[in-house]
Formats: C-alpha cells, sequence, structure tokens
C-alpha cells in the first residue's frame, strides 16, 4: 500500500508538472471504486449525480493534488474522502437529510452463510439484488461497507475518511453486513 | 473486534463482483473521456486562473489608463474631426486635460489623467496590449456581425465611474476598446483608410480564443488571412492545443488541415497530441488524424 501510496504521490506530482498521461493513469487505477461509493452513497434518488460528482470529485483531486501527502493517508483514502463530501455536498444542497446510523440498531445477526451464490454472482439479476440491498443499507453503514467490500480501504482508513473512531466503523461494517444477509437470503427464499 | 471483522467476507466479495458485473464499459469509457478533458480543461485555464489574484490590482490600473486613454484619445478625435459643436472647448482643448480645472470629473480619472498627460497616446495603450492577450482576446472584428465590433457603444466615456462587471476578463476587454464614441468614429475613419493591421499577438489571441470556444468562422477567416497557426501563448499554447483541451474536434480538424503542429509541446513540455492522447476521445482523435 505505502508503494502504491508513493507511486500515486508521483503521478499527482508529475500530473502537476504537466505529464497528461499520469492524471489518466491515476484516474483508470481508481474510477471504478470512485465511481461505485459515490453511486451507492447516491443511491436509486440520486443516481443522475453520480456522473457529475464523479467528474467534480476528479476535478478536485486535480486542484488539490499539491496536498496530497502519501505519509498521512493513502491515495484511496484521500480520493474518497473527496469523494464522500462530495456526495454529501450534493445531499446538502439537495437538502436530504443524512440520517445517523444507529449503533444499537437491532440487525440480526444472520451467520455467514457458506460459499454460495452470494460469493459466486452468477447473474445479471442477482447482482442487480446485491447492489439494491446495498442501496438500501443506512448511509453511513453503506459507506463503510462499499469502501471496504469495493474500495479496498482497511477499517483505519475507513474511520479517517468518516471521521469516526475505528470501533465505529467495525460496528457499522457488522451492521451492514448482517442486514445484507438478512435481506439477500429473504430474496433468495423467495426466489426459490 | 475479530479479525473476521477486517477480513474481506463472502458477502464482501459478492458485492464486489456484482459491482464488476454491472459496470457499463461504454458509459465507463464515456465518464473517462469527459472526466479527463474537464481536469485537461482545468489544467490548461489554471495560468489564467493563478492570474486572477493578480487582477484586482491591475485593474485598478487598468481603468485608471481606460479613463487616460480615453480621455486623451478624446482630445485626439477632437483635434482629428475638430468638431464644429465642440467650440467650447476649442482654446482648452489645445492644452493637456489636466490643465483644465473644471471638467475633472471623478477622483478616480483625476490622477490617470494626471499622469498620462505628458505622455503620448500609445503609452498606456501599449501597457493593456499583453493583459488583454492574456485574457479573453476581443472578438473577432473581422467578417463580425455589427455585435461584435467591440461593443463600443455600450462602452462608457472615461468619466464614467466603473461599474464592477461580474467578469474580470470583460472589464480588461472593456478597458481596451473604451474610447469615447467620437474616438472611436475616429479610429474606425481611420483604420478605414489605413486598414492598419492588428499586431501578430492579438490576431494570436484571437486564433486561440476562436480555438478553445470552436468557433469555426473565425478560425476560418483568421487562418485564410495567413495568422500563424502554430503562434503560442504565454504558456507555450498553440490554438491546436486549445481546440483539444476544449475538445472542439472540428476546429482542431481545422486547424490540422492548416498545418497545426501535433508535436509542438508547451512550456510544460506537454504537446498537443498527449494532450489528445490524455483526453482519448475518439471523435477527437479521428479529427487529428490520430484514428482511423
Amino acid at each position: 500500500m505505502e508503494d502504491d501510496a508513493v507511486e500515486e504521490a508521483d503521478l499527482l506530482r508529475a500530473h502537476r508538472a504537466g505529464d497528461p498521461h499520469a492524471f489518466a493513469r491515476l484516474y483508470d487505477r481508481y474510477d471504478r471504486a470512485c465511481f461505485h461509493l459515490i453511486r451507492r452513497l447516491l443511491g436509486g434518488a440520486h443516481a443522475d449525480a453520480a456522473e457529475d460528482l464523479c467528474q467534480e470529485t476528479w476535478i478536485a483531486v486535480s486542484r488539490n493534488a499539491a496536498s496530497f501527502d502519501p505519509a498521512k493517508a493513502s491515495f484511496a483514502a484521500w480520493l474518497f474522502t473527496i469523494a464522500r463530501h462530495k456526495t454529501f455536498d450534493h445531499f446538502r444542497r439537495q437538502r436530504v437529510a443524512i440520517l445517523a446510523t444507529e449503533p444499537g440498531e437491532a440487525a440480526a445477526m444472520v451467520p455467514d452463510p457458506q460459499p454460495s451464490p452470494l460469493e459466486q454472482v452468477q447473474s445479471r439479476q442477482r447482482a442487480e439484488e446485491i447492489v439494491a440491498a446495498v442501496e438500501a443499507l443506512p448511509l453511513e453503514q453503506r459507506g463503510v461497507f462499499v469502501m471496504f467490500a469495493d474500495g479496498g480501504l482497511s477499517l483505519e482508513e475507513i474511520a479517517e475518511v468518516t471521521g469516526v473512531a475505528v470501533e465505529t466503523a467495525k460496528s457499522r461494517l457488522r451492521y451492514a453486513r448482517a442486514k445484507l444477509r438478512q435481506s439477500l437470503a429473504g430474496e433468495r427464499s423467495t426466489h426459490v | 473486534m475479530s479479525d473476521h471483522d477486517a477480513a474481506q467476507g463472502p458477502i464482501d466479495k459478492a458485492y464486489a463482483q456484482a459491482e464488476a458485473m454491472l459496470d457499463d464499459e461504454a458509459a465507463r469509457a464515456a465518464r473517462r473521456a469527459r472526466v479527463l478533458g474537464a481536469v485537461a480543461r482545468e489544467v490548461g485555464t489554471a495560468p489564467t486562473v493563478s492570474a486572477l489574484p493578480k487582477r484586482p490590482v491591475s485593474w485598478a490600473g487598468g481603468w485608471l489608463a481606460a479613463a487616460s486613454v480615453a480621455g486623451v484619445s478624446t482630445l485626439v478625435a477632437f483635434q482629428l474631426a475638430g468638431p464644429p459643436g465642440m467650440q467650447r472647448s476649442s482654446p482648452a482643448a489645445e492644452t493637456p486635460v489636466a490643465a483644465a480645472p473644471a471638467p475633472a470629473p471623478s477622483p478616480t480619472t483625476a490622477p490617470a489623467v494626471d499622469a498620462v498627460a505628458p505622455a503620448p497616446p500609445a503609452g498606456p495603450r501599449a501597457r493593456m496590449t499583453p493583459q488583454a492577450d492574456v485574457a479573453a482576446p476581443p472578438p473577432l472584428a473581422l467578417p463580425a456581425p455589427p455585435s461584435q465590433t467591440t461593443g463600443a457603444p455600450t462602452a462608457a466615456p472615461a468619466p464614467a465611474a466603473p461599474q464592477a462587471p461580474a467578469d474580470s476578463e470583460a472589464l480588461i476587454v472593456t478597458g481596451e476598446a473604451a474610447p469615447p464614441p467620437s474616438a472611436a468614429r475616429a479610429a474606425r475613419a481611420e483604420s478605414s483608410m489605413a486598414q492598419a493591421p492588428a499586431s501578430p499577438a492579438v490576431v494570436a489571441a484571437r486564433l486561440h480564443a476562436a480555438a478553445a470556444a470552436g468557433r469555426l468562422a473565425d478560425l476560418t477567416a483568421l487562418l485564410a488571412q495567413g495568422t500563424a497557426v502554430d503562434a503560442p501563448d504565454r504558456e507555450g499554447e498553440t490554438a491546436l492545443m486549445k481546440s483539444i483541451l476544449a475538445n472542439h474536434p472540428a476546429a482542431a480538424a481545422l486547424l490540422r488541415r492548416y498545418g497545426a503542429s501535433l508535436e509542438r509541446t508547451n512550456r510544460a513540455g506537454v504537446s498537443a497530441r498527449e494532450m489528445a492522447a490524455s483526453i482519448d476521445d475518439p471523435e477527437l482523435n479521428r479529427a487529428l488524424g490520430l484514428a482511423p
């Protein structure tokens, strides 16, 4: 991760020096994860804003390239922080209430199922169900889950990005997983 | 909390796979072109943006200079045209405006007139020209419609108090093109007689502006005049680079037909070819002859 961070810092430096390939390399490396995070945080009701927010995020990366410090955070954590802020700014502009996650929310702790269709997504329909279930999660749980599962961030990094304690990030992830298992298990049973 | 929480579980992997499966490659490619194009434009305009904080400083000077230019131009116009209706100023007109006690119109213009009075009229104009080159150049006045002729009718005469416009570039342009109507008329009469060509720097700035805006008619007119197609601006960027950064394939194709170089580099060492590669837009690449 540290090597990646150094290399990404180099790419940002090269970008600032006018190397047009450097930013494209950086973009190609993180575009998917960044877009997925924005898209899932937005949910279905605001999906149309994802492209614009994604562009705003990358422009912010370009503008603030000089402020990235690999010693303080990984590039992914820095990027996701920007993306998350952009998304939350969008919610504020749209006057969407950002509901805090209830830590005591009684998510049923369904045990991990054995490797199953969940592990091997076999159909587009199933993939859509999974994504829909993720979008149904409370916002903060959703963000933690997406950054962890798809963005590859560690819990420590997620805690940094979201400005909470690591324990809080962990519990959000646990609740998110539990809810997903529950909702997907329910959907599976209805399909059978 | 167990290590289990910090490791990728089946549901995490399933979600990542689901996202991968649902990825729309066409949409992603379009997004890539759009985002990288926007970033390239951002980088391309960065010098202008970074120059903005300096403008307020030059602004004050710009207004003073504009006011003084207008004042001196008025004098010149009176001398050239000898307006019959202006006899009241005929004796005083021979003297510098600063010497006239009454007409000092506002505290802001008076010092400017004082400062400029001893200098020939070309002085302040010469100081303003580079600014105008960096900012948006005035609209093309070639075969342009009447509305594009520098907006002189709307430009305030010198004594008018400067209205803070929303756009500083507009102000700079206005400052350059703000001689009073009489002076503008005299200048037009002069230019129609002498057909004095604009300086190469001004023409190049017009070419750059037309390329960045994708104004094909203006580009065609300028290029047909023999304007240097690869003339760089202060950042070393050519019109072709401007058209690429603004993603105007038709303008880029036109410039290429006039021999614009893909290899010439800007001051950062980046060529037009590399800029196009970073944007990687199929239509733009085709326009540049980089893709079939």
